[in-house]
């Protein structure tokens, strides 16, 4: 939920309770005032009643309204009749309805005889002003909190209009780029404290990662020096005519043991180097010029494998991708491929609009198929493999986007990649 | 050919001299720092440099750069532990003839300063004669007693490689790293490494040549002239 619409609704959900709760107020407040006035006059009506009562009857005096109605009955003590302010309906010959009346019953004194007097006011022309002033506030107070919500809505806009720059740029921002981020003074207090938390942290991360990026790069120098020299002198032990069988042994394994290092240190700087994104460029890349490429590369291995190699290209998509990721994406699909082949067996690649799917029989998996794309993850059939080429696989898929997938149906490894960036 | 070798790493230094003139016919010299390098460029000729891109006081680049003005024809190969392809680019566009990447093998080296020498001495254009053999690599051709042979490309490559490290062991790896480079797992080829060797050898007898290529047991192979 946006941060406005949220503010908005609980805006709107505050103002309406406050309003049911402040209607409701009102009318009982409005309808006691309204009662009291009533009172007031009826009381009033009936003072001039009990004077006229005293005084000789007829009296000219004050008339009684002929409108105001007035009902006058013998009382005798122990009758329940009541003796105070009451609402009550009485039917109008006239409109042939039942109307509201406000009612004052009492007891008076003419002539030793006690009467019940019962004096009635008409509420039917309050009723009607109530209901007209209900109304109108009632259409005042939505209207306001309309136009409240409306001008809350553009004030709100206009004070996260700097948030929501900074998260723009934030999403914009690429550490690998040379530029700093850069975040605008507010007129927001808060907001000027998360841009200068957000600049501190990017630039404390940048420096951090341009220190690894140079430690990796560093290490990879570092590390081929020595290697270099082992590799050179091992060379050059094998040279020597003199050695032992057994000292040959020993000097070949180091050698070999040597080559494994350098070869292991190039690829995981390689992984390191996708992982940090370091191959920024990017073209469309011909999926099938490139496959064919590999697979000319890897037809040494391929024949002495003696691997039945199936190609269907049915209109490749090109992809946009690094040239040189592209290469050893594709490189380490076919190889993986290749080198877990049976003697023999049959190698497929069927690149359809954006999906390549590469198959290929072998033997089947002693680790979960979900873990196939992880680092080190090798069967045993290989012993000098590095299992890093899927690893590597997967990492080129992830900062593209793209979706590998593994299974095994029916005898084949089926590797399947989804060209469409997420 | 005289080669200088400009490389910090002394010992490294020392394992390409010693091993550059275990066949002989080089004058090998070696410098372990920038300005030593530009002292010697400055005093003397070389046929061909060896140099590697980071140097204690300066940049193996700007060498390279200052040989360019001086002279078109010297043979540049970088030595450098860094394998980004912008370091690979901006060393031969600015005039390098190979960019090896550490660690390398020497026979590997020894090979691109053969193909160097060719160029130099023979215009390219020379034939490679070794006893009954002929080569002429720009053509990749190969002929025993004056009869060509029929080689793939694979095998006229290590029948080259042989010839440019006469009397040198080579291992597998560095044959294998030499014909597929670093995609392929050393391991994956060393079975077709030995069914090209069987081949060559086979078209080499057949056609009266002497068996040079001997097997060094669990090494690799060596091309043994008595």
């Amino acid at each position: 939920m946006k941060l406005l619409t949220k503010t908005n609704l609980n805006f709107l959900t505050i103002s309406l309770f406050i309003f049911m709760f402040g209607v409701a107020a009102f009318y009982y407040l409005l309808r006691s005032q309204v009662n009291q006035n009533i009172n007031y006059e009826l009381e009033k009506r009936k003072n001039s009643i009990i004077q006229q009562f005293d005084s000789s009857y007829p009296s000219n005096k004050e008339p009684v309204n002929p409108n105001e109605q007035i009902i006058v009955t013998p009382y005798y003590s122990g009758s329940s009749s009541a003796l105070s302010f009451s609402d009550t309906i009485l039917y109008d010959n006239e409109t042939q309805r039942y109307i509201p009346y406000r009612k004052l019953g009492f007891v008076t004194n003419f002539n030793n005889q006690d009467y019940y007097v019962q004096i009635f006011k008409s509420l039917e022309e309050t009723d009607m002003l109530i209901a007209r002033i209900f109304l109108i506030t009632t259409v005042l107070i939505i209207l306001m909190i309309v136009i409240l919500l409306f001008l809350n809505r553009i004030t709100s806009r206009s004070v996260w209009n700097a948030f929501y720059e900074t998260i723009d740029k934030l999403n914009k921002y690429d550490i690998n780029s040379q530029s700093d981020l850069n975040l605008n003074q507010t007129e927001v207090k808060e907001f000027d404290d998360l841009n200068r938390v957000l600049i501190k942290m990017t630039n404390k991360i940048k420096e951090d990662y341009i220190n690894l990026k140079e430690y990796t790069e560093n290490s990879s120098h570092e590390l081929q020096n020595p290697l270099a020299i082992i590799n050179a002198k091992m060379e050059l032990l094998l040279q020597s005519g003199n050695l032992t069988e057994k000292q040959y042994q020993a000097v070949v394994a180091s050698y070999e043991a040597s080559n494994r290092l350098s070869r292991l240190n190039k690829t995981l700087l390689l992984l390191a180097k996708i992982e940090n994104r370091q191959f920024p460029e990017s073209e469309n890349i011909d999926p099938q010029v490139k496959i064919d490429f590999q697979l000319e590369y890897f037809e040494d291995l391929v024949t002495s494998k003696k691997i039945n190699v199936k190609k269907e290209y049915n209109n490749p998509a090109p992809i946009k991708m690094n040239p040189f990721l592209s290469e050893i994406l594709f490189s380490n699909l076919i190889k993986n491929a290749i080198r877990h082949n049976f003697e023999g067996g049959d190698l497929n690649i069927v690149f359809e609009d954006d999906v390549l799917t590469i198959s290929n029989t072998g033997p089947k998996l002693r680790i979960e198929p979900e873990s196939i794309f992880r680092r080190f993850n090798k069967s045993s059939n290989s012993p000098d493999s590095l299992g890093l080429g899927l690893a590597i696989v997967k990492k080129i898929c992830d900062i593209y986007g793209f979706t590998p997938e593994y299974s095994f149906e029916n005898g084949y490894h089926k590797f399947r990649i989804s060209f469409k960036s997420a | 050919m005289k080669i200088l070798i400009v490389e910090d790493e002394k010992t490294l230094s020392d394992s390409i001299v010693e091993y550059l003139e275990i066949e002989g016919g080089h004058l090998c010299e070696a410098v372990y720092n920038y300005d030593n390098a530009v002292e010697k460029i400055e005093l003397y000729e070389y046929d061909c440099i060896v140099v590697d891109i980071n140097l204690p006081d300066g940049s193996g680049l700007d060498i390279i750069r200052l040989i360019k003005n001086k002279s078109k024809t010297m043979g540049i190969i970088i030595i450098s532990g860094r394998d980004s392809i912008e370091d690979r680019i901006e060393g031969l566009e600015i005039g390098a003839d190979n960019y090896l990447t550490k660690p390398f093998h020497l026979a590997e080296l020894n090979a691109h300063l053969r193909s160097i020498n060719r160029r130099i001495n023979f215009n390219g254009n020379n034939k490679i004669v070794f006893n009954e053999i002929e080569i002429i690599p720009d053509e990749h051709r190969a002929f025993v007693h004056n009869k060509e042979l029929k080689l793939t490309r694979k095998e006229f490559e290590v029948l080259l490689f042989f010839i440019s490290n006469k009397n040198k062991v080579i291992t597998k790896i560095g044959l294998a790293e030499h014909l597929w480079g670093d995609f392929m797992d050393a391991s994956d080829s060393f079975d077709f490494i030995y069914t090209h060797i069987k081949n060559l050898r086979k078209k080499l007898l057949k056609e009266g040549c002497k068996d040079y290529i001997q097997t060094v047991y669990g090494v690799g192979y060596k091309f043994h002239v008595p």
